[in-house]
């Protein structure tokens, strides 16, 4: 399988996930642990296969940037590495929606951190960890939609 | 009433009487940790500025307006700061002013003009962001007429007279300055040739900057009350309320002024 049939395939995988977290209310007992675990362990074992067959004839390493830049020249591992952000990413974004649920954080307020995760994994992340700050920092004080 | 205890809210003085402000604020003053190392890491410039200072100081001025919605809604009813209408007005705000931060952020990660751009998708987002803008000073009026009615405030007459005076005067004020920037093609009115300005703020001192008048206007919030606070301190009650009608139109004439003399082609300073 050449590794641009398996990027062509694994970027649709993801975006599907993607856009079942966001539509997660709608049916949360199969889409959580779909989504949460199948998906990023599927992803996780393309992954590591990947790195198995290439990792070793593949130029570069990981002492340097330069050196890592050169590793990433190797077209199967830097699909490893792209198949690498997305189950992470999935996985986060996962974690993000059961986490909200648990805390009682509006789904709405998720959706709109979505995108985020979902094109600058980090920068979700942040926004996610900012908003459960000001939350804890500010408790409501009483049951609402705000919360 | 004493000077203190004119000033006691019913609660005791917490960021925890009214949560959406106040946490539009923290996370607004949070979003800081990520442009001021982009400002100190960034060589890029804009328009001769490190091209993170604009986000910078909108973030600044957001941080600082829904910080002040929120310590003023302490003395509110509890009942209006409560109520649904009220609750999503104030979401409502607190996401638009989240967009026009991604909006103005994003700007300056990509290099261009967030206001005044004229490319024509990102001339349909600023006009867009227009509309946010008027919806974000919104929150001000109504919490100014809040205070206009609230008869019953907990708060000294001239003080709750000069936070009503000041919250509607932003609204009324930021309209006209902030709408006649809109309306036109840039904040200076001439054309800069040495780039002369004023240190921290950047206005020109060259030709008329609009940007004084939006900043007076926006700040009423501030001044006013503020002005408020000094004649309660020093001024009989019935003294006080007058001082606060004149140094509300003192400002309102300050404001003005600064309005024209920017719209005539003149420097403030």
């Amino acid at each position: 399988m050449s590794a641009e049939f398996l990027f062509s395939l694994v970027n649709p995988l993801a975006l599907l996930g993607w856009i079942a977290l966001a539509a997660t209310p709608l049916a949360p007992r199969w889409i959580d642990p779909v989504v949460g675990y199948i998906l990023p362990g599927a992803l996780s074992l393309a992954y590591c296969v990947l790195m198995l067959i290439h990792l070793a004839d593949a130029p570069g390493g990981f002492q340097s940037l330069s050196a890592m830049q050169a590793l990433f020249t190797d077209p199967d591992v830097a699909l490893a590495g792209w198949i690498h952000y997305l189950a992470f990413d999935l996985f986060i974004g996962a974690w993000v929606l059961r986490d909200a649920r648990r805390r009682g954080i509006a789904h709405w307020q998720v959706l709109l951190i979505l995108p985020f995760l979902f094109l600058l994994g980090p920068a979700g992340l942040l926004a996610y960890l900012m908003l459960c700050l000001a939350r804890r920092l500010v408790p409501s004080h009483q049951e609402d939609g705000l919360s | 009433m004493s000077f203190a205890a004119s000033l006691a809210p019913p609660q005791s003085l917490s960021l925890r009487a009214e949560p959406i402000l106040s946490r539009i604020t923290l996370i607004m003053a949070l979003s800081l940790c990520i442009t001021l190392p982009a400002y100190a890491l960034d060589t890029r410039l804009f328009q001769g500025e490190n091209v993170w200072l604009k986000p910078i100081k909108f973030q600044l001025a957001l941080a600082l307006y829904f910080g002040t919605l929120a310590l003023y809604a302490t003395w509110l009813p509890e009942s209006l700061t409560t109520s649904p209408k009220i609750r999503r007005l104030l979401i409502a705000a607190g996401l638009a002013s989240f967009a026009e931060m991604i909006w103005i952020g994003g700007a300056a990660m990509f290099g261009t003009a967030s206001h005044y751009n004229t490319m024509p998708l990102l001339y349909g987002v600023y006009a867009l962001m227009g509309v946010l803008a008027v919806l974000l000073i919104t929150v001000s009026l109504v919490f100014g007429l809040a205070f206009w009615r609230a008869k019953r405030s907990p708060l000294s007459e001239p003080l709750r007279l000069s936070m009503a005076l000041g919250l509607v005067l932003t609204f009324v004020l930021t309209l006209i300055a902030a709408g006649t920037l809109s309306a036109l093609s840039g904040h200076h009115i001439g054309t800069p040739i040495t780039g002369s300005s004023l240190p921290l703020m950047g206005w020109s001192r060259e030709v008329g900057d609009l940007r004084v008048a939006h900043f007076l206007a926006t700040h009423a919030l501030h001044a006013i009350p503020l002005i408020g606070l000094l004649a309660v301190a020093f001024l009989p009650q019935r003294l006080a309320n007058q001082a606060v009608w004149a140094g509300a139109s003192a400002f309102t004439a300050l404001t003005i002024f600064t309005y024209i003399q920017a719209l005539s082609g003149s420097p403030f300073l």
